[in-house]
């Protein structure tokens, strides 16, 4: 297992290292640079700026440095943020995301399965028909709207919880579930699938036969082997929700990293996009590995590192 | 079923008691005023920031020689009094004696020199360095050219005499001086504490509020300086959030909790009766450029009878932001504006013009307009081409472009007409009418005009009123009247909600805030 994991994580820095270049590559495409500015620059200025930043050597070159820099763990400081490293930004910004990802992922998890196994359960019933409709709902609503109706509804107009800002718990409420919406219906969408699966089979009878409870029935022997295929969902999932999100930070006024997607582009920040697609490369190939190690826990006849069939 | 365990009760109080607590909920105390930055200020260092939020908020830490006034001209700062050399090309400021920064140290003179030499200085790298290319040796200094700073043309006379050199005579040096990249620094912080000399803990500043907490893409927390030279300043903190969102921004003003928010331009009509409404025009020009270039916009008599076409009563009543039309350049509010200059509105007269050209407006290929894309920019382009297309006959076809991608292709190939705005730096027209001389850089129409550019630069020596008016009128005419490179259309405006128990704000057309004075109850 550990030899396993190990191995995954060696294999995970080529695919941070083709992430890297290929970034890197795209980003110089891109028409129009970190300097280019409404207020156009004169020449000597412009000089001075590009090799601050050594933009005035070959594209190899920059390459090169790039990647020694990364070796050693340095992201380079940001175009943007005058006199802030990339790591520094992130590094501030990423417990904020973290924090709000996490309670986004709970809620995904608690609220998507049970929607789906009792959907599951009741199959066929008005409440599989109300859930799966929420669950259409939940997919189909962008998230800028929720957001809006949220914070309209439930902030300005109830007020029973803070519109905006990030003071406290009560402030994660409603970004939570404008982050958590999406990915909410489609656990809820997966779990009835799979547990219709398998709530024929045989080993289910035999467990209702030993006289266990419904309840016990589901969550024990139903549930974890229906598990798999929404597991699968939850490395992609649980990377995309802890790296935040650009529409809910924005609306909320949440200081995550989510915005950085966006903004570092659109100001061509170059290191600070390199920073923020590197760290969700990274936390894409965690969960990943993650999601393995997990399977071996829920299923015992998945036999990790593919020594014995 | 297993009971939860006590420390599971423990975790539950523990929520339950930070529920309740939290603080920007309330209302804010008095003496505190709350306001929206909209966005991180990208940098406090007041020589390498080139941006509004970070200008808004060194505006409060810090200081310059002069400082603009409510009516926008300079006034004695740290500096009580200066004076200028019979040939104009010297000026000496005279430090006051009371200042200390926030450490106790004293203001010298030194700290002006130092702070100019950091600008200026390759190394740096400061965008807005050329702030202070008119000092002597300053351009090449930056440029390489120069490797010795003490031949710049700024000196220490003594501690409290810091005499400048210019290289030609500039009527409004003592409005450059007001500007943040003005300010002085103190050599040895920036020793100390290097990148982080601008974060709260290190940041020792002169101005009337000094930071206090600055929590990055969050919150920017300021404290009054009670040793400010000029006497305590009214407010005991000014808290600025960072809510990039401004209809969230809205619903938290509307809260109670955010004391003075811009308003998004959809919500401006919802708020226009309202007391807590302020607007005001801004030193901010919109237009259009033409690629004079190209074909048929070589030719000064189609670009006048385009500019001619366009009805720019129209634009207040789509954006409904207070914006004025405008056919002059330099806007109101700046000295030597003159609301005579400009293409009038006269459509029979444009068509005749284009007549007059030899352009067929039927067979002319499609009149291809730029802008970035931008919610406002395509309503503009969207009036100006009905405009065009129901006044001239000819056909436009408009394409947006992301903001990058649309400056690159300006620098380029700028497309035949285009969209681009101005706000003012400093007040003075020269930062206005400079943009189209033949060597500026924000020139991207192609035109160039000796007169013109004579007139610019002679008017920036000019120290008399009534000449330098003529001046700046006949340049005027030129680009506005005859040779039209750019068709201006309407002056931007400043669009604010301000809470009533906020006394004592009002915006100016330079959209700094004066917050010196300002009370919270």
């Amino acid at each position: 297992m550990i030899r396993y994991a190990l191995w995954r994580i060696l294999q995970g820095i080529p695919v941070l290292l083709i992430v890297a270049s290929i970034t890197f590559a795209l980003l110089r495409f891109l028409p129009g640079g970190p300097f280019e500015r409404e207020k156009a620059l004169p020449p000597e200025i412009l000089r001075n700026i590009e090799a601050r930043y050594h933009l005035d050597e070959p594209l190899g070159r920059q390459y090169l440095r790039y990647l020694a820099d990364l070796a050693r763990g340095d992201l380079g400081p940001s175009y943007k943020y005058v006199g802030r490293d990339v790591t520094q930004i992130l590094g501030e910004a990423l417990p904020v995301s973290l924090q709000l990802g996490a309670v986004a992922f709970v809620l995904c998890c608690v609220f998507g399965m049970a929607m789906g196994l009792l959907a599951a359960v009741w199959r066929g019933s008005a409440a599989d028909r109300g859930i799966m409709l929420l669950a259409l709902l939940g997919v189909s609503v962008p998230s800028f709207v929720l957001a809006a109706l949220l914070v309209l509804g439930v902030g300005l107009g109830l007020g029973w919880l803070p519109a905006a800002l990030w003071e406290g718990p009560r402030y994660a409420v409603l970004p939570a579930i404008t982050l958590a919406a999406l990915p909410t219906a489609y656990v809820a969408q997966l779990t009835r699938t799979s547990v219709i699966e398998v709530i024929d089979l045989d080993y289910v009878r035999t467990a209702r036969a030993k006289g266990l409870s419904e309840l016990h029935v589901h969550l024990r022997h139903v549930l974890r082997n229906a598990l798999l295929a929404v597991v699968t969902y939850f490395g992609p999932l649980l990377a995309m929700l802890l790296t935040g999100s650009f529409v809910v930070e924005h609306i909320f006024a949440i200081p995550g990293i989510g915005r950085f997607f966006v903004t570092a582009v659109t100001n061509r920040d170059y290191p600070l996009v390199m920073g923020v697609t590197l760290l969700y490369a990274v936390l894409v190939v965690a969960a990943n590995l993650a999601v393995d190690l997990l399977y071996g826990w829920l299923d015992p006849r998945i036999r990790l590192g593919g020594r014995e069939a | 079923m297993i009971g939860p365990r006590p420390q599971a009760w423990l975790g539950l109080l523990l929520c339950v008691a930070l529920w309740g607590c939290d603080a920007s909920s309330l209302p804010p105390p008095a003496g505190e005023l709350r306001i929206n930055l909209g966005t991180e200020p990208p940098t406090l260092d007041w020589a390498r920031a080139t941006d509004n939020i970070s200008f808004l908020v060194i505006e409060q830490i810090m200081q310059g020689l002069t400082r603009l006034g409510p009516d926008l001209s300079p006034e004695p700062a740290l500096a009580e009094r200066w004076e200028v050399s019979p040939d104009g090309r010297t000026y000496t400021f005279h430090l006051r004696a009371d200042v200390r920064w926030s450490d106790g140290v004293p203001l010298h003179a030194d700290q002006f020199v130092y702070a100019w030499r950091r600008l200026l200085a390759p190394a740096t790298a400061a965008e807005y360095a050329y702030f202070l290319f008119p000092v002597a040796g300053a351009r090449a200094y930056n440029g390489g050219q120069l490797s010795d700073p003490n031949q710049l043309g700024v000196r220490a006379l003594d501690a409290r005499t810091l005499q400048v050199r210019l290289e030609a005579p500039l009527v409004y040096f003592p409005s450059l001086t007001t500007f943040m990249v003005t300010f002085p620094a103190r050599a040895d912080l920036i020793a100390r504490h290097g990148e982080g000399w601008t974060e709260a803990g290190n940041l020792v500043s002169l101005g009337p509020y000094l930071l206090e907490e600055w929590r990055h893409e969050y919150r920017l927390v300021l404290r009054a300086n009670r040793d400010f030279y000029a006497g305590p300043p009214t407010l005991d903190r000014i808290v600025g959030y960072m809510v990039g969102e401004a209809s969230t921004a809205l619903v938290l003003f509307e809260q109670g909790i955010l004391d003075l928010v811009r308003l998004p331009p959809l919500e401006i009509r919802r708020y226009r009766d309202r007391p807590s409404y302020r607007h005001k025009a801004a030193l901010r020009g919109y237009y259009y450029g033409f690629n004079t270039r190209l074909a048929p916009f070589d030719d000064a008599r189609v670009r006048r009878a385009f500019a001619m076409a366009i009805d720019r009563d129209a634009f207040p009543k789509l954006l409904q932001g207070g914006e004025l039309p405008a056919a002059y350049w330099i806007p109101p509010g700046m000295p030597y504006h003159n609301p005579e200059i400009g293409v009038r509105f006269d459509p029979a007269g444009a068509r005749r013009l284009l007549a007059e050209a030899g352009v067929n407006p039927a067979r002319l290929a499609p009149v291809r307009v730029v802008y970035n894309t931008d919610q406002t920019h395509r309503l503009v382009a969207e009036t100006v081409q009905a405009q065009w297309q129901q006044h001239l006959g000819v056909r436009v076809e408009l394409e947006n472009r992301e903001w990058k991608v649309f400056l690159k292709e300006l620098t380029v190939s700028p497309p035949p007409v285009f969209r681009l705005g101005w706000g003012a730096d400093f007040p003075d027209p020269d930062n206005f009418m400079n943009l189209f001389t033949s060597y500026s850089a924000n020139n991207h129409t192609g035109w160039g005009n000796a007169r013109y550019d004579a007139l610019v630069e002679q008017a920036a020596r000019e120290p008399d009123v009534g000449r330098r008016q003529a001046l700046y009128d006949e340049a005027q005419r030129i680009l506005c009247e005859q040779e039209v490179p750019i068709a201006p259309l309407f002056v931007g405006a400043i669009n604010l909600a301000v809470a009533e128990r906020v006394k004592g704000f009002e915006p100016n057309a330079m959209d700094i805030f004066f917050l010196e004075r300002v009370r919270a109850e």
